[in-house]
């Protein structure tokens, strides 16, 4: 995903376009400030993410904003009327409205959650600031890579660093450079390759995981002994050999890779987590009734854990991110620069360690990472409160 | 059991044993189970918490294989079943379980609960049937008016409450037989006669057959005084009849104690009842299951060298409708006190 070309003036328009829908909803409900929350989320994420973002959003905030006003007794069903009374026939209308309005009230219900947890919003409040920083930070700060300051180059000085100045907040680089558009513009390849080998772990892991615990016998014995021989090697020793061998050119397979090596400790935790919710006896109830596998997995036991796998995940893209920046600083990854792994890396080698003057290449990148690191975790915090619907309900 | 010999009962156990592995050692847990349900009959399950009830009732319902012996559902061995019998054996069978808080998944709402079977085995035409059904089902088990229970999460319920939902939730498939294992013990008693009551009554309107498993054999006769009881002792049924005759003369000097034990409404006549002395108040573990009768280290009837060595059967008793698993009795002798 390149996310270079979003953030463009065609996705505002979007964004607003997708936004006029909740809000005429609203306004035509008489309820204008669910609207105009709904409008300005729209309006953000389709700014953001172009269409992906916008339509979606127009899913999420008209269901918050129907919800607001359908009441329970627009259902027949939800009446208190007595069964001649009552038309079990619903148009598709009606029903369309309904789920929205449940979708709706479980949204407020996990956003009141997501807010009650101090520390939990305080990370996500951070990772919004990453977000914002990742995409609309590059349309204010521009990527800057030439050197400044050639002329003032002191005499017999090797390097161009330079301390935090008006002009430039954060300071220069080695070469010159201005590091505040550096830090703006060098997350995003790290932050999208973490994600994508957190997300890759943990679709790996909860698979064989629930597989490995459900169907047993030899498979089971097959999966646990693939993860177990994959858990005795010592991972970052074999990446680095790895990344002598393979060329990570495309992050992606860079995210494949780590992905591979990190899934056995998730799927040992899903599996044992699986078995124990087999035992349930609501379980047990879906297989006297015959609901099948595939309902047993995706509606009866992960439910249960997607709290739990959530959590994991994000403390994968967590891990994912110190062995990129790792393999970075190591220099045993292709250098695209602008990127924060490459700037501790020159950092540094450029004898950044050595000169109050260049505290900032190596503070900045290494900062930036620690509270994109420390929102994850935080944000972890309300995870729980937000899935689970008897804490949703704050009792 | 022959008491409906020429019609095919609905399920039968026939020979069943089951163990479990614990690490190296098996624990025998079901030893030599035969057991035939009729259709639209109540069966009782009493014993001693750990006996096997649940085990019995799990395999009865297929989600527990036996280790050895056969199952049988309306004559044929449910192994051999494919297909469409299959489905049908399945859902035929349904089980409540004790714990009202552990039967219902937490992450989903009542409605959602009772649409999944409906929807999955087509019980009901289309979105509208789909929703008439669930609130014909909830009516049924009492809960009214359904529209303030369908949009619920489990949590939101009381134990009672959560046990209709169950109960309706098995009743999405049109079951012959439910197994209600322990079903009420964990509700308030205040609401039990109530949950009884809609068991019986679905019972008499649906035609479908109730395994009542409890381990309160005063329970047991007020729920089947219709039906039969089963008196379970370490994994082996000590006694099998008519709930009627096995109350006001039970055989197995076992079912003597338990229904000596039991309290009665008039507390005068609770005083001068006489209970039952056994021998040991110790129940064996399944570890090390006595030889001959299981019974036989507690039972005050005890008789040096028969029951210690021979396995009783369950038989015919002589002047008596049931049957019981008692050497000296089924021989036709007279039981006399140990040591006297
Ligand atoms: N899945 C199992 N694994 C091992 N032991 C079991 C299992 N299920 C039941 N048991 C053992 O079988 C015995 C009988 O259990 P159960 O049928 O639940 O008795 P009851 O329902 O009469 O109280 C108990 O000792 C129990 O520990
Ligand atoms: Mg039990």
């Amino acid at each position: 995903m390149d996310l270079q070309s979003l953030a463009s003036p065609t996705g505002l328009l979007i964004g607003a376009l997708c936004g006029l829908v909740p809000l005429v909803i609203a306004l035509r409900n008489r309820t204008p400030r669910p609207g105009i929350l709904g409008f300005l989320a729209c309006l953000l994420s389709g700014f953001a993410c172009n269409v992906l973002g916008g339509l979606p959003m127009i899913l999420l905030t008209v269901a918050v904003v129907v919800s607001y006003t359908y009441t329970d007794r627009d259902d027949p069903f939800l009446s208190r009327a007595a069964l001649e009374e009552v038309d079990f026939e619903e148009t598709f209308g009606a029903m369309v409205t309904r789920r929205l309005a449940g979708l709706g009230r479980t949204i407020r219900a996990a956003s009141r959650a997501l807010v009650r947890n101090k520390a939990g919003f305080l990370g996500f409040l951070g990772l919004v600031f990453f977000f914002v920083l990742n995409i609309f930070g590059p349309m204010v700060i521009p990527y800057d890579g030439q050197p400044h300051f050639y002329d003032r180059r002191r005499e017999g000085a090797i390097n161009l660093f330079q301390g935090p100045s008006a002009e430039f907040p954060l300071g220069l680089d080695w070469q010159g450079r201005d590091i505040l558009s550096h830090i703006v513009h060098g997350g995003r390849a790290l932050i999208i390759t973490s994600v994508q080998a957190g997300v890759i772990t943990t679709v790996i892991a909860v698979i064989l995981g629930a597989v490995a615990a459900l169907i047993g016998g030899l498979l089971d014995q097959i999966l646990n002994a693939i993860a177990n021989f994959i858990l005795t090697i010592p991972q970052f020793p074999l990446l680095v050999v790895l990344a002598g061998l393979i060329s990570f050119e495309d992050r992606f397979f860079l995210a494949v890779l780590l992905g591979l090596l990190d899934w056995p400790t998730l799927m040992r935790a899903v599996r044992a987590q699986v078995l124990s919710l087999r035992e349930r006896d609501y379980v047990e109830a879906a297989y006297a009734l015959d609901l099948g596998l595939p309902h047993i997995v995706m509606r009866e036991v992960l439910p249960q854990m997607i709290s739990y796998i959530v959590i994991n995940m994000i403390f994968s893209i967590r891990g994912a991110m110190y062995a990129i920046v790792g393999l970075v600083f190591l220099g045993m990854v292709p250098f695209t620069e602008p990127d924060w792994g490459v700037m501790i890396f020159m950092g540094r080698s450029q004898g950044a360690l050595f000169s109050a003057e260049a505290a900032s290449m190596l503070l900045s990148p290494v900062i930036a990472v620690a509270l994109f690191q420390l929102s994850l975790v935080l944000f972890t915090r309300s995870l729980e409160e937000v899935f689970n619907p008897r804490l949703r309900a704050g009792l | 059991m022959g008491d409906n010999g020429s019609s095919q009962p609905l399920i039968e156990l026939q020979n069943v044993n089951r163990f479990f592995r614990q690490g190296r050692t098996r624990v025998q847990v079901l030893q030599n189970i035969n057991l035939a349900v009729a259709e639209n009959e109540i069966l009782c399950l009493v014993g001693e918490s750990g006996c096997g009830k649940t085990t019995t009732g799990r395999i009865m319902v297929g989600l527990l294989e036996p280790s050895s012996g056969e199952v049988r559902y309306r004559g044929r061995p449910v192994n051999t079943l494919r297909g469409k019998d299959r489905a049908e054996y399945r859902r035929a069978l349904q089980i409540i379980h004790q714990d009202p808080f552990a039967s219902l998944n937490p992450a989903h709402t009542v409605g959602q609960i009772l649409a999944f079977p409906l929807q999955r085995h087509r019980m009901a035409e289309g979105r509208g049937g789909v929703r008439r059904r669930i609130w014909e089902l909830l009516t049924l088990v009492d809960l009214t008016p359904p529209g303030d229970i369908v949009n619920k999460y489990p949590h939101q319920l009381s134990g009672g409450q959560r046990q209709r939902v169950s109960v309706a939730r098995a009743l999405t498939v049109n079951p012959r037989l439910i197994v209600a294992d322990e079903a009420v013990s964990m509700v308030d008693v205040s609401i039990r006669i109530s949950l009884l009551k809609m068991l019986h009554r679905l019972r008499d309107e649906y035609g479908i057959a109730i395994v009542f498993i409890t381990h309160d054999l005063a329970l047991a006769k007020y729920f089947a005084w219709e039906g039969r009881i089963a008196v379970m002792y370490l994994g082996r049924i000590v006694e099998l009849g008519p709930t009627p005759d096995i109350i006001s003369r039970p055989a197995h000097p076992y079912t003597r104690a338990l229904i000596s034990a039991i309290p009665e409404a008039d507390p005068q006549i609770t005083r001068s009842k006489q209970r039952m002395v056994l021998r040991s108040e110790d129940i064996p573990s399944l570890l090390e299951i006595p030889p001959g009768c299981a019974f036989h280290p507690r039972c005050p009837f005890f008789v040096e060298g028969v029951c210690d060595t021979q396995l009783p059967t369950l038989e015919k008793v002589p002047d008596g409708s049931q049957y019981a698993a008692c050497t000296p009795l089924t021989r036709g002798q007279e039981l006399r006190l140990y040591g006297s």
